[in-house]
């Protein structure tokens, strides 16, 4: 186990370092830079020129990578050429509500697909089955722009339940910061609804049909022992696997919620970067979400062999 | 693209209806924010707090309140004191005076003496600046004494007392190293915190003289506009800047609702140095094919002031040449018949996609063209790629853009120069070149607005672009919020907003 996981870190070691380079390579191939963006419509040939030099952005693209190279590894990743401020403390800043947004919309959503999907697997090609089913769809495919600002004219200007202006943290007190995170985490868990009630279902169906839920009911175990215990631990496999991968893509941030809210999270803060061609901060916050795309694949192994046995990490297959 | 409309409609439809629903609300809920404090909406972040290596209006109107210029205008654009108390021009209009306020303190306690401003106009011409071609007039900065800056120049130019009021003139701490993110000025406020994409608030600055009418200012950045609007109806905020499509979303509910003239210029540029465009004929008939008042009223509901010339509706030397060339899409097909194109032609149009209000007025010309047999290739671009493929790199057609507003006429005009390394046009006419030689020697008033004109008129008739609008801006306040004003210089003066009792 121990051994897996440090073979693990390594390769993602590598998959970072990789990250870093073809982003730098993008940014540098694509048209525009900090400069040109600060001069604006003030733009001329001479003072882009001037201005590229001041900041350095004159120099061949492979030295300034070098340069950002070598300062990371001393976990210095820079400062953001638009605030002014350290990337660290930048995405620091953000940890909080990316985090408590992923958190909590991933928690919703698990609870209620996985009653859903346990629902409709159990009322299989019924009534129940067919409007669950149809029901997550149509929800999850409406528009996330248009079913956040319909929830923040309703739920924020009409009923005032939640401020309309984001994000309070949870230093500034925590009761308002689960209230300006609440609707945005539903609104998110709204979107996942559909893949995962779908994987609930299915998993559980499978397992439904399987042999040893014939033994079970043999042997005379209650319905209820039989589902949880043996259908529903054989069941949750491919949905833990999923779960993994929808928190991984929420952690690297959900622009359109975040900018319909208000919420400083890691998505408006990687789209900044790109549009300002901030390559400190963009470095950054890709290092960031890379990091967590492969500690969540990481943890999400590690639990799907904790719930089955068969599965063994590593060749050793110690645990 | 039919049944996008419906479902924006739809939408449109649906917010309204949910955002009169609340209306009964406000008016009966009890305003949040009673301290003294203004609460503002922006979309987006400052491009940092240096205003001397930027030139983002997002950073401007927030660097107005924390540092002061020399001088500064007032609503009508008429110079008036700031850190300087008074200022003369020598006769022969080489030298300027400026007489600094007694006593002029930064913000952190430090004297601002003549030695500063010096200091501060020194960087603004320096390498770091993006300004330093505009200041490079200035050949000397004498301090004889602690109150006073002698500007002298070589020559004489005109435009050069405004040139002292802009945002981006202002005197900073130059011994700070961090302007970016720590502003040091000698403005009413003093910044107390920035995050980021969140909120940026002002303090008082106590070493600051003069009147000001609140407690400090918290600036919310809300990128999208229909949640300031419910944020507004909240309570939430006091103050927004909205889009004339959503003007109605607010009235009849007792805001302050204030319009003001943007002294700025909407346009479409066309590309004078590209096949078949370099042809007057092609270019006024793009001119006449489309009807800019519909623009006008499809994409900012009729919020905007027809133009026909490069030249904005507020400043004196204006004239009205906006139907110099009328909606006449006849007369457009048989104009391009002449040039050679009656089976029509193909132009690319790039639009810059963070403007969507640019978006949506190259879309409705782009149908129009399409009306006279000029087919258009419609290509969205990011801003950043904008700014140096077509707007330096100068690779296009046709494009729609924004310019802001100047205080002097040359500045605005100075991009027709044909050797301008900012003239995107490709535009090049020996008239116009000769008007603006001369404009900044001359020193007789009168002679000068006939220049300004006639270069209006000759742009005006010989469309190195498609002139579609002054823009009209609306900010909307809550009901108890008042002295919000407008320049003509992209600046916020926060320090006259107030909260009636």
């Amino acid at each position: 186990m121990g051994r897996y996981v440090t073979k693990r870190l390594l390769s993602a070691l590598a998959v970072l370092f990789f990250v870093t380079l073809i982003t730098f390579l993008v940014l540098s191939v694509i048209p525009g830079d900090q400069a040109v963006l600060s001069l604006g419509l003030d733009a001329t040939s001479e003072s882009i020129e001037a201005l590229r030099s001041s900041m350095g952005l004159d120099r061949p693209f492979y030295v300034r990578y070098l340069e950002w190279l070598f300062s990371a590894i001393t976990f210095d990743f820079g400062t953001s050429a638009v605030y002014g401020e350290s990337v660290t403390s930048l995405i620091a800043s953000r940890i909080p509500v990316t985090f408590s947004l992923t958190l909590f919309s991933i928690a919703v959503a698990t609870v209620i697909s996985a009653l859903l999907g346990l629902f409709a697997a159990l009322s299989r090609g019924k009534g129940a089955d067919g409007i669950i089913r149809t029901a997550v769809m149509i929800t999850s495919s409406l528009p996330s722009f248009w079913i956040s600002l319909l929830a923040l004219i309703f739920f924020c200007g009409h009923l005032g339940w939640f401020p309309v202006n984001g994000y309070i943290s949870p230093a500034e007190g925590f009761a308002g910061f689960l209230r300006s995170i609440t609707l945005p985490s539903f609104i998110l868990a709204v979107g996942e609804l559909a893949l995962m009630t779908r994987m609930f279902r299915s998993s559980l169906v499978r397992s439904l049909s399987e042999d040893y839920m014939m033994a079970c009911e043999v042997k005379g175990l209650s319905r209820a022992r039989a589902l949880f215990h043996y259908a529903g631990r054989s069941a949750i496999i491919a949905p833990i696997t999923l779960i993994g991968n929808q928190a991984a893509k929420l952690f690297g941030g959900t622009v359109i919620v975040e900018t319909v809210f208000s919420l400083p999270g890691i998505g408006r803060l990687l789209l900044v970067a790109v549009e300002q061609r901030d390559t400190a901060l963009l470095q950054g916050v890709v290092l960031f979400i890379t990091f967590m795309v492969v500690l969540m694949n990481l943890l999400t192994d590690i639990a799907v062999a904790a719930a089955d046995p068969m599965i063994r990490l590593g060749e050793e297959g110690g645990r | 693209m039919k049944k996008a409309f419906i479902f924006l409609t739809l939408l449109f439809a649906l917010s309204s209806v949910f955002a009169g629903g609340s209306s009964e609300k406000t008016a009966s809920a009890p305003v949040k924010n009673v301290s003294n404090i203004i609460t503002m909406a922006i979309p987006v972040d400052p491009d940092g707090l240096d205003p001397h290596v930027t030139a983002s209006a997002s950073t401007f109107q927030i660097t107005s309140n924390i540092y002061e210029s020399l001088i500064t205008v007032d609503e009508q654009g008429n110079l008036i004191p700031a850190l300087a108390e008074s200022w003369s021009v020598s006769d022969d209009g080489l030298e300027i005076t400026f007489r600094l306020r007694d006593n002029a303190l930064f913000s952190d306690g430090r004297k601002c003496t003549s030695a500063e401003v010096k200091a501060s106009f020194e960087r603004l011409r320096g390498e770091e600046s993006v300004r330093q071609n505009d200041y490079a007039f200035i050949t000397s900065i004498d301090t004889p004494d602690e109150r006073t800056v002698v500007f002298g120049m070589d020559s004489l130019n005109v435009a050069t007392l405004s040139s002292f009021a802009y945002p981006w003139a202002a005197v900073v701490d130059v011994t700070q190293d961090n302007l970016r993110a720590k502003p040091v000025g000698t403005g009413p406020y003093v910044l107390k915190s920035w995050t980021a994409q969140q909120s940026l608030v002002l303090d008082r600055n106590p070493n600051y003289p003069y009147e000001v009418r609140n407690n400090g200012v918290k600036f919310v950045i809300m990128p999208d506009l229909t949640a300031e609007i419910t944020a507004l109806n909240a309570g939430e905020v006091d103050l927004i800047l909205i889009t004339g499509d959503l003007a109605s979303a607010v009235e009849g509910r007792g805001y302050n609702i204030i319009e003001v003239a943007g002294n700025g210029l909407q346009l479409m540029a066309i590309n004078c140095a590209r096949e078949p465009l370099s042809d007057l004929r092609v270019r006024q008939a793009i001119n006449l094919a489309v009807n800019k008042d519909e623009v006008i009223d499809a994409v900012w509901w009729g919020y905007g002031r027809k133009i026909g010339s490069h030249f904005p509706v507020v400043l004196k030397e204006y004239v009205d040449l906006s139907d110099t060339y009328g909606y006449d899409p006849e007369r457009a097909k048989a104009l391009l018949k002449e040039a050679g194109y009656e089976n029509g032609l193909t132009l690319r149009l790039d639009l810059p996609k963070n403007y969507q209000e640019y978006v949506n007025a190259g879309l409705v010309i782009a149908a129009s063209l399409e009306n006279v047999g000029i087919h258009v290739d419609v290509n969205i671009v990011e801003w950043a790629y904008w700014l140096s493929e077509i707007y330096v790199g100068r690779n296009y057609d046709l494009t729609v853009v924004g310019h802001t507003g100047r205080l002097d006429p040359y500045a605005l005009l100075v991009k027709y120069v044909s050797t301008g390394s900012d003239n995107y046009f490709n535009y090049s006419n020996a008239r116009v070149d000769e008007l603006l030689g001369i404009y900044q020697s001359e020193l007789d008033e009168a002679k000068r607005v006939e220049y300004v004109q006639e270069i209006q008129r000759i742009l005006a008739q010989e469309v190195p672009a498609l002139y579609i609008q002054d823009p009209i801006q609306i900010f909307v306040a809550q009901k108890d919020v008042f002295g919000f004003a407008s320049y003509p210089i992209n600046i916020y003066q926060m320090k006259d907003v107030y909260r009636a009792r």
